[in-house]
C-alpha cells in the first residue's frame, strides 16, 4: 500500500534513492546488532584481557583529561617497577570513547563510561559498513558497494574482534583503514589537495589507533608504484601522493609512541622511497616536455646511471659503517614466513601469530572464499586507477592473513568489497534476463523474445532464474552460516562463563567478578596481589590493586620471578613473596568446575619461563614431570610438583569436597584424576577467599613470626 | 689362463683364512681398558660417529670398567624397515657428532656411537627396546638409569635438545654447529638468473609483462594457494594423507585445528571449480553464437552448484556441529 502510494508520488530516481538508503540503513543496523549476542546473553561487560586495560586507561582519561593522561605513570601495574602509559600506548580508542562520552553528557545523555566502551566497536562497524558502500562505489559501481556494505555487516572474520565488549583497538582501526582508503581513491581520482589532505588527516586517526598503520602505509606507496609502471603516473597522482606522504608523516610523528619511526625505521622506507620517486618522475616529465628528444636520451641516460652508482656506493658505506642495516631476520621473515617460526620462539608461542589453515578461512569468510578471486578476476578485465588499488589490497592482504591468522581482519574487508563486485556484475547480467523473460511471457510475442535474449546476451530466462536462485541460496548460507559462527564462537566474554547443567538449565560462574569485588572491598589500598600476568589487566582494572605483572610482558626476567615464586616449594616461595613485598596471591582453579584454562593447566608455562633466568635455574621442567614423563597431578605425580606453592594452593582443602558423583574426595574434574596430595596445611599463607565455584581462590601471605615464637 | 685364475682364488682364500685366523689370535679375550680407549680414539679419527655392531657394542660400551661415557643412538636405518624418523634422527645425531669431534671440548671421556638394528639386533633384545630411535647415555660408572633414555617424544630429537640432553648428563657442553644450507640460496639465484635472461631474450618484446591476463591469472592463483592454505603447508609441514586405524587412507584431516596436504589442493579445486563457473556464467554473453553461450551459462551454473555444495559438506565434515548443508551431506 506505501509502496504504491511511494510509486506514485515519488520519481524514479528518488525511488532509487529511498531503495538505497534503505538498503543502507538496515545493512548498519544490522551490523550493530548481531553484535550484541554477548550482551543480550550475559550483561554489557568489557571481554578478556587486553580490552580491561583499555577500559582502565579510558575511564582515566575522560576522568582526568588528556594532559594527565599523556604524562600517565601508573604505579599499579608491575610493581615496584611501574609502567609508563601515555607515551607507550596508542591513545586513538581511548580519546574516541571520551570524547563520545563528553559529547553524550553535553547532550544530556547520561551514559556510563563503561557502556560507551562496551559499544563502540558496534558502533564503528555500522561506520565501516557506510564507509564500505563509498569506497566500493568509488572504484566500481553503487549495486557492488550496496552488495559489499551488505556482505561486510556480518562477515565474521570482522566480527571477531569487533563484538560489543571487546573493546579494544581493531574494532576502530579498520573503519579508519577504509576511510581513509576511500579518500585515498578520492585523492587519485580528483587529483585535488583537499582530499588528499583529508585522507593524511583519515591516516592520522589511523595511526593514533593501532599499529597495523604500517600496512597501510605500505599498500598506498605500493598503488603509487605499481601506476608509475603501468604508465598510468600522472599530475593528479603526484598531487595526492605528495600531500598524503608530507602532511601524514608529520601529522604521525606526533603520536608519541610512533615518534620518529617514520623516518628511521625500515617499514617506513618504502613510502619514504616512493615519495622520492615521485618526485624524479614528475621532473623527468616535466623536461621531456621541454626539450628535444635526442638532448633528452642523452640526458635521461647520464643521469639514471649516475644516480644508480651514487646510491650503490652510499648503500655500502652505510651498510658497512653499520646505520642500516637491511638483512636483518625481520627482513627475511618477510621473505620466507618459515624463518620467524623456527628462529623467533616468542612468535612461535603465541596462537595469534599462527599460520592460517583453509577451515579457518573458510570459517570466517564462507563464500566470499570463492567470490574473491572471481572479484579478482573482474577487476582485471577492466583495470582503472583505483581498481589497481583494490588489486594489490587484496592480494598483499591475502599473504598476510595466509601467514598469520590475526590479519584476517585486515582481509575481511577487501574480500567484501570484491565479492560484492563479484555478485553485482553476475547479478546485473541476470536479473535483466529474469526480467525479459517475464516481460515476454507477458507480451506472448516470440519475436520480441528473440530480441530481448539476444540482448541480454542470450540467455535463456530459465538459467536466468536458475542462475538467480542459486545466488540468492548462497547469500542466504552466507547469512546462516554467518550469525552461528558469530554465535556460537565470537560471543563469549570469558569473563563471564556459562555452562549446562545436567538438566540443560544454564550455569552461569561469575566468579571473576565476584573475587575482583572482594579483593576491592577487603583489602587495603596499597595491597600488592600476586597472579600469574593473564589476569594483571583485569586485577587493576576491576580491583583496583596494585600487581606484580601484567599482559603487556615487557619484562621477562619479572614475570619469571613470579614463575619461579608459583613453582617453588613453600619456603622457597616464601623468601620469594617477601622479597618482592607481595601481600595476596591469587590463583585460578578449574579442578571444581572443570574449567580447563586455569593455572594449573598454565602451569608448565609458569615452569618453564621461571627456570629461564639465570635466579631459576634450579627449577627444571623434567622434576614436575611424573616417572613416565607425564604431567600428572595425582599420587603417581612427581614429589616435586605435589608440594609446590601452585598446587597446593589450588588444591588446599580441595581433598575434602566431593565433585563428581562415584569418584572419590578431590576429584579433579579437569585433568580427570583424583589429587595425590590431599591433607596438608599452608604454612605461609592463609586462605583469604574462594569463590562460590572455587575458580579463583585469594590467599593472604602470612607476616613473618615474631621473635622467640 | 682358466688355472691362473683357480689358483689366484685359491690363494685369496688361503690368504683370507690366514689374516682371519691370525686376527682372531691376535684379539685377546678382553681388552684392557686403555686399549680399548685407544681403539676408540684411533676409530673416532676415522669417523666422528661410530657405528658398532653386537660384539662391538659389548666390547667398547658393557664392558665394564670404563672412564669414559658414551652417547648411542639405536636406530634402524635399512630401508626395508620404513624408519621416516630414523632417517632425520641419524642427519641431527651426525651434526651433534661432528660437532662434538671437532670442538675444543673433545675428549677421550666421551663417544658417540650407534647401532643399527640389521646389525646388531642383539643389542636391541639386551636392552629389552622394540622401537627406533633411541637415545641413550651410557654413564662411565654404574649402569644407565631411566633417566639416561632420552625421551623424544617430550623433547624432540633436534640436534639442539640431543646437545641439551648430553650436557644434562655429562656436563659437556657442545656447541652445536650446523652445515649451512646453501640449497635455498643456489635455488633463489638460478630462478633470479633464469628469469634475468628470459627477460635479456625476450628485450625486444617485452610487451607480454603488461598483458594484464597474465597478471590476473597469476593473482588469482595465488588467492588460490593462500586460501587452500598451503602457507600452513610451508609452515608446518604436514603429512601428505593419513592412515587411519583400520587401513584406509584418510585424505581429509578429522578436526578444523590441522589440515593434510592432499586436502589443501583437493579444496583449491573445489574453490577454482566454483571459480570457474561463474567465470563461464558472466563469460557466456560475449560471443556470439547462441547455443554456445547457453551451453556456457548451464555448465557454469551446474559447476557452481554441485561445487560449492562439495565445500559445504567437506566443511562440515571437519568442524563438529556445523549445521549446513547443501545437497549432499
Amino acid at each position: 500500500m506505501i509502496l504504491a502510494m511511494a510509486r506514485d508520488l515519488l520519481t524514479w530516481e528518488k525511488q532509487e534513492h529511498l531503495v538505497k538508503l534503505i538498503i543502507l540503513i538496515t545493512a548498519a543496523v544490522l551490523s550493530f546488532a548481531t553484535r550484541l549476542f554477548s550482551v543480550l546473553r550475559f550483561e554489557s561487560v568489557i571481554h578478556e584481557f587486553d580490552p580491561y586495560f583499555n577500559y582502565r586507561t579510558t575511564r582515566f582519561l575522560a576522568e582526568q583529561g588528556f594532559y594527565k593522561f599523556h604524562n600517565w605513570f601508573d604505579d599499579r601495574a608491575w610493581y615496584p617497577l611501574g609502567r609508563i602509559i601515555g607515551g607507550t600506548i596508542y591513545p586513538g580508542l581511548m580519546v574516541t570513547s571520551a570524547a563520545l562520552y563528553r559529547i553524550m553528557w553535553l547532550l544530556n545523555i547520561t551514559i556510563d563510561i563503561r557502556n560507551v566502551c562496551v559499544f563502540l566497536a558496534p558502533f564503528f562497524s555500522s561506520l565501516t559498513t557506510l564507509v564500505t558502500y563509498a569506497l566500493t562505489k568509488e572504484i566500481h559501481s553503487t549495486g557492488a558497494g550496496l552488495v559489499a556494505a551488505a556482505l561486510i555487516s556480518i562477515v565474521p572474520g570482522y566480527i571477531s574482534r569487533s563484538v560489543a565488549g571487546s573493546y579494544d583497538n581493531e574494532g576502530i582501526a579498520i573503519f579508519c583503514m577504509l576511510f581513509t582508503y576511500y579518500l585515498w581513491i578520492k585523492a587519485v581520482k580528483t587529483g585535488t589537495i583537499f582530499w588528499s589532505s583529508l585522507s593524511a588527516l583519515a591516516y592520522f586517526y589511523m595511526v593514533s589507533s593501532w599499529g597495523g598503520y604500517v600496512f597501510l602505509i605500505n599498500l598506498i606507496p605500493l598503488h603509487v608504484l605499481a601506476l608509475m609502471m603501468t604508465g598510468r603516473f600522472s599530475h593528479r597522482i603526484y598531487v595526492a601522493y605528495s600531500t598524503l606522504y608530507c602532511v601524514g608523516t608529520i601529522l604521525s610523528m606526533q603520536i608519541s609512541f610512533v615518534g620518529f619511526q617514520p623516518i628511521q625505521s625500515s617499514e617506513h622506507m618504502l613510502a619514504l622511497g616512493v615519495f622520492g620517486l615521485c618526485q624524479i618522475h614528475a621532473f623527468v616529465d616535466y623536461l621531456r616536455s621541454r626539450m628535444p628528444k635526442d638532448h633528452f636520451e642523452l640526458l635521461f641516460k647520464t643521469l639514471v646511471s649516475s644516480v644508480l652508482t651514487i646510491v650503490l656506493v652510499v648503500g655500502t658505506l652505510l651498510t658497512i659503517t653499520g646505520k642500516v642495516s637491511p638483512w636483518t631476520g625481520r627482513f627475511y621473515s618477510l621473505l620466507d614466513p618459515s624463518y620467524a617460526k623456527n628462529h623467533i620462539p616468542i612468535i612461535a608461542s603465541v596462537s595469534e601469530h599462527q599460520p592460517t589453515s583453509w577451515s579457518s578461512f573458510y570459517f570466517d569468510l564462507q563464500i566470499l572464499v570463492f567470490l574473491f578471486p572471481a572479484g579478482l578476476y573482474f577487476c582485471f578485465a577492466r583495470l582503472t586507477d583505483s581498481n589497481i588499488f583494490i588489486i594489490l589490497y587484496g592480494v598483499t592482504s591475502i599473504y598476510f592473513a595466509g601467514v598469520m591468522v590475526r590479519l584476517m581482519l585486515v582481509l575481511a574487508p577487501v574480500m567484501c568489497v570484491l565479492s560484492g563486485i563479484a555478485i553485482s556484475h553476475l547479478l546485473a547480467k541476470y536479473i535483466k534476463s529474469v526480467d525479459a523473460g517475464g516481460a515476454a511471457k507477458a507480451t506472448e510475442s516470440k519475436r520480441q523474445h528473440k530480441k530481448l535474449e539476444q540482448q541480454s546476451g542470450g540467455v535463456k530466462s530459465e538459467v536466468a532464474i536458475g542462475f538467480v536462485g542459486i545466488i540468492t541460496l548462497m547469500l542466504i548460507v552466507y547469512t546462516l552460516h554467518c550469525t552461528w559462527v558469530t554465535s556460537e564462537a565470537y560471543s563469549s566474554p570469558s569473563i563471564v562463563l556459562s555452562a549446562r547443567s545436567h538438566d540443560g538449565g544454564r550455569i552461569i560462574f561469575d566468579d571473576f567478578r565476584e573475587a575482583y569485588y572482594w579483593l576491592q572491598m577487603n583489602t587495603p589500598e596499597d595491597a600488592r596481589i600476586m597472579s600469574w600476568w593473564d589476569y594483571g589487566y583485569q586485577i587493576t582494572a576491576m580491583a583496583n590493586r596494585t600487581i606484580l605483572v601484567d599482559n603487556n610482558t615487557w619484562n621477562n626476567t619479572h614475570i619469571s620471578r613470579v614463575g619461579q615464586a608459583m613453582a617453588s616449594s613453600e619456603e622457597k616461595a616464601y623468601e620469594i613473596m617477601r622479597e618482592l613485598d607481595v601481600d595476596y596471591v591469587l590463583v585460578i582453579f578449574g579442578g571444581l568446575t572443570g574449567y580447563s584454562s586455569d593455572d594449573i593447566n598454565k602451569f608448565l608455562w609458569m615452569v618453564r619461563i621461571g627456570g629461564s633466568t639465570d635466579r631459576g635455574a634450579h627449577i627444571k621442567e623434567k622434576d614436575y614431570y611424573a616417572a613416565n614423563g607425564e604431567f600428572r597431578v595425582d599420587k603417581e605425580g612427581s614429589p616435586t610438583l605435589l608440594n609446590c606453592l601452585m598446587y597446593k594452593m589450588c588444591y588446599y582443602r580441595f581433598g575434602q569436597m566431593y565433585t563428581e558423583g562415584g569418584k572419590a574426595q578431590g576429584y579433579d574434574r579437569v585433568r580427570a584424576a583424583e589429587i595425590g596430595n590431599k591433607d596438608f596445611e599452608l604454612d605461609v599463607l592463609e586462605e583469604a577467599y574462594t569463590t562460590e565455584h572455587w575458580l579463583v581462590r585469594i590467599y593472604k601471605v602470612k607476616d613473618l613470626p615474631n621473635r622467640g615464637v | 689362463m682358466k688355472l691362473l685364475r683357480h689358483t689366484l682364488c685359491g690363494a685369496l682364500v688361503l690368504l683370507a683364512a690366514c689374516v682371519f685366523y691370525t686376527a682372531a689370535q691376535a684379539k685377546p679375550k678382553t681388552l684392557s681398558l686403555s686399549e680399548r680407549v685407544q681403539n676408540l680414539v684411533e676409530m673416532n679419527q676415522k669417523k666422528p660417529l661410530l657405528r658398532f655392531n653386537g660384539p662391538k657394542f659389548r666390547e667398547y660400551v658393557k664392558n665394564t670398567p670404563r672412564n669414559y661415557s658414551m652417547i648411542v643412538m639405536l636406530t634402524a636405518l635399512a630401508p626395508s624397515r620404513q624408519c621416516q624418523i630414523c632417517r632425520h634422527a641419524h642427519d641431527e645425531f651426525t651434526i651433534v657428532a661432528n660437532s662434538y669431534r671437532f670442538s675444543p671440548v673433545y675428549s677421550n671421556k666421551m663417544f658417540f656411537a650407534m647401532v643399527d638394528f640389521d646389525e646388531g639386533s642383539e643389542v636391541f633384545q639386551l636392552l629389552r627396546l622394540n622401537t627406533a630411535p633411541v637415545f641413550m647415555h651410557f654413564p662411565a660408572k654404574g649402569k644407565p638409569k631411566a633417566a639416561d633414555t632420552m625421551d623424544i617424544h617430550r623433547v624432540g630429537f633436534a640436534a639442539d635438545s640431543i646437545a641439551k640432553f648430553v650436557a644434562e648428563r655429562t656436563d659437556i657442553t657442545i656447541r652445536i654447529f650446523r652445515p649451512p644450507n646453501y640449497s635455498g640460496t643456489v635455488a633463489m639465484i638460478t630462478l633470479v638468473a633464469l628469469a634475468g635472461s628470459f627477460l635479456y631474450i625476450r628485450r625486444n618484446n617485452l610487451e607480454f609483462l603488461y598483458n594484464k591476463n597474465l597478471w590476473g591469472a597469476i593473482a588469482v592463483f595465488f588467492c588460490f594457494a593462500m586460501i587452500s592454505g598451503q602457507m600452513w603447508n610451508h609452515i608446518r609441514g604436514p603429512p601428505l594423507v593419513h592412515k587411519t586405524q583400520n587401513g584406509g587412507v584418510a585424505y581429509i584431516h578429522g578436526s578444523s585445528q590441522g589440515q593434510l596436504v592432499v586436502e589443501t589442493y583437493i579444496v583449491m579445486f573445489l574453490n577454482a571449480m566454483i571459480v570457474l563457473g561463474m567465470i563461464l556464467l558472466i563469460e557466456s554473453g560475449t560471443s556470439k553464437g547462441h547455443n554456445k553461450n547457453r551451453i556456457m551459462a548451464m555448465v557454469g551454473l551446474v559447476l557452481l552448484t554441485v561445487f560449492f555444495s562439495f565445500l559445504l559438506s567437506v566443511f562440515r565434515s571437519k568442524a563438529q556441529g556445523y549445521p549446513y548443508s547443501f545437497l549432499f551431506k
